[in-house]
């Protein structure tokens, strides 16, 4: 049994991905798992809907605050119009939907600028540090797990051990205050109190804001991450057909890489595609702590705000996005292991 | 699949009602104790619920909220161990309270989490095709929005607060209570002693009261201790984001929230808190794998 991971989510028994014979087969197994995305994420966006509209008062009249009382009729009926909050519930879900599909997502209630062009602002952002995030969760998850497992006990084991109760223990935000009080205070360095540079204008800057964030979030996913390489390498090891390859008298990185670690790796895959979901939901977090532009502010301030245009959009993001990933993992699990390809 | 879960041999009628695989109590105990990962997690648990159980009893050392203008940033000395805030108010005090509101949010929440949940997984696992299908392709539903934010949007529709907090909490765990508990029982649902137990003509309720749940509780009381560390972190996340209850509630996601700006001049108002969190997140998370350990034996080694 795989470990779970820091939002203790049970890993799935295995690949999702029934896959027939040859091809056609392969490509038959992805349209299948792309309609169940299709089917997953209407009804997401139904529950996400469904549950902002309990939100008690009508948002416009807590975003114009006292003023509302000022509106003539018209003027309120014009503006329950244009933002689209007096029509009846099935309406404004439907017209949400059609403006997703079309790529307007409406107005956003505080800033009255167009959702889409928000979005399309801190998209950018978020992505450059959930992949980061991974990529660093993945190497240091990876390295010490792969390593720790060759010697248990020794030296990298036990160092990889403390990674990962540290990992899984401290919370993100606690790691990225204490970050941020060390650097910023002993060495008066804070690369986010510059404006948030892109990565093609200013990549220099653009690695240092997104550097420290990346490493905040990515110790819970590598630790999670070194845990099940760690567990999965010991089951491969005492396999026969390691064995063999040692007494072929291949060399040492041969075995560990190619016979060792690709037999362990399908675990290590479905704990990535469960770890991104922690990885997203800690985004909302860490671009709060190192005010990084991305969803995830726009998210939290979205919801002090009230502002449920934005809101559910964001939401349905995250959630595209995760299952989107998770999906690419089941056909990934096809492209590593010949033997869900051909089964 | 079913071969593994078969419970005892059924020779004689009596062994029929013994449903539970582990031995009596106190042999779990022992082994809970045994292992490394539960004798910590369960230091760290009492540790953490005494703090709660003295704040709760009204024992801080100073009313948390007392606020001292002369005793400002106070670095921890005897009369005030953990130092105080920039009000002047008792960190210790504020931290104890803190764990204690913590563990109620996180209680109250892992009880909604694991009562809808667990009943979900039953039904999903036990009744018929329908049913189950409605159920899991519900559960996928929430499994695609990550946790934290399922929490996150709950709380924007409902306001900040100390039970909105909470049911922010509980949805946000409920699909993993979902998914952990509908496996086995789908497993044990073709297991000997179930069949054995529909033959003799039980009813369903019997079954499911006597002869599934008793099975699947060791996974529960797992996971429960699991989602108690993850609900101490996600309610601290709420609140460090400012969507926890008002103050003056005392919080320890606030409290570290609003020490970072202050942490380079007075560490003690970040350390404290931070400490607070990492204790109750680690306590949890081992007495889970330790209660794993113990239950099942073949882990146990690991």
């Amino acid at each position: 049994m795989t470990d779970e991971g820091p939002a203790g989510a049970a890993a799935p028994a295995g690949p999702d991905l029934e896959v027939a014979h040859g091809r056609w087969g392969l490509l038959l197994g992805v349209t299948r798992r792309f309609g169940t995305m299709v089917l997953t994420l209407f009804g997401v966006s139904v529950i996400i809907f469904l549950v902002l509209r309990l939100m008690p008062g009508n948002a416009l009249t807590s975003a114009l605050g006292v003023s509302a009382g000022l509106l003539s009729h018209a003027q309120r009926v014009a503006l329950d119009h244009y933002y689209g909050v007096g029509e009846p519930v099935v309406q404004q879900y439907s017209s949400w939907l059609h403006a997703v599909f079309t790529g307007n997502l409406g107005v956003s209630l505080s800033s009255r600028t167009s959702v889409a062009s928000l979005v399309a602002t801190a998209l950018p952002v978020t992505f450059e540090l959930a992949i980061a995030a991974m990529l660093l969760g993945l190497l240091i998850g990876v390295l010490f797990g792969v390593f720790g497992a060759l010697h248990p006990g020794g030296v990298v084991d036990v160092l990889g051990q403390g990674v990962s109760v540290v990992g899984l223990g401290v919370p993100s935000f606690v790691i990225g205050t204490g970050v941020v009080t060390f650097f910023a205070s002993i060495f008066h360095y804070f690369p986010s109190s510059e404006t948030f540079a892109g990565l093609l204008s200013d990549p220099w800057l653009n690695i240092q804001q997104i550097f420290f964030p990346a490493l905040a979030l990515s110790l819970g996913i590598a630790a999670a991450i070194m845990r099940t390489t760690r567990t999965s390498m010991l089951e491969v090891m005492g396999q026969n057909y390691v064995r063999t390859a040692r007494g072929k008298g291949l060399s040492r990185r041969t075995v560990i890489w190619k016979h060792l670690f690709l037999n362990a790796f399908i675990p290590v895959l479905t704990m990535s595609g469960i770890q991104l979901g922690y990885l997203l939901g800690g985004t909302v977090i860490v671009e709060q702590i190192f005010v990084l532009p991305g969803l995830g502010r726009l998210l939290v301030s979205s919801i002090t705000d009230q502002d449920y245009p934005v809101v559910q959009s964001v939401t349905l993001i995250f959630a595209a996005s995760f299952v989107a990933v998770n999906m690419l993992v089941d056909v990934l699990y096809a492209v590593v292991d010949p033997r869900i390809r051909s089964r | 699949m079913s071969g593994a879960v078969v419970g005892p041999v059924l020779s004689a009628p009596g062994e029929l009602e013994v449903a539970a695989p582990t031995a009596n109590r106190q042999s779990l105990a022992r082994a809970l104790w045994r292992s490394t990962n539960g004798r910590i997690g369960l230091v760290f648990v009492g540790v953490v619920v005494a703090a709660a159980l003295a704040a709760a009893l009204g024992l801080t050392p100073y009313n948390p909220q007392f606020e001292n203008p002369a005793a400002l940033l106070h670095h921890p000395t005897w009369v005030h161990p953990f130092g105080t805030d920039q009000f002047g108010r008792d960190i210790l005090s504020l931290v104890l309270d803190g764990i204690a509101i913590s563990l109620e949010i996180a209680c109250l929440a892992v009880l909604i989490a694991g009562v809808i949940g667990t009943i979900a997984g039953v039904v999903a696992g036990f009744l018929g095709r329908w049913t189950s299908a409605v159920i899991m392709r519900v559960t996928d539903m929430l499994f695609a929005i990550p946790a934290i934010l399922l929490a996150l949007i709950v709380v924007a529709a409902l306001g900040a607060g100390w039970l909105n907090s909470a049911i922010a909490i509980g949805v946000g765990y409920i699909p993993i209570f979902v998914r952990v508990v509908r496996g086995p029982v789908l497993a044990l649902r073709e297991s000997g002693y179930v069949l054995a137990g529909r033959v003799l003509g039980f009813s369903r309720r019997r079954i499911i009261f006597r002869h599934i749940l008793p099975n699947v509780a060791g996974i529960v009381a797992v996971q429960t201790s699991l989602a108690l560390a993850w609900s101490v972190l996600a309610e601290a996340s709420l609140s460090f984001l400012g969507l926890g209850p008002p103050p003056p509630t005392a919080s320890l996601g606030e409290m570290v929230s609003e020490a970072g700006s202050l942490a380079a001049i007075a560490w003690w108002t970040l350390a404290f808190p931070s400490i607070a969190i990492i204790i109750a997140v680690i306590g949890f998370n081992l007495l889970g794998d330790g209660l794993r350990d113990a239950i099942d034996p073949r882990t146990r080694n690991r």
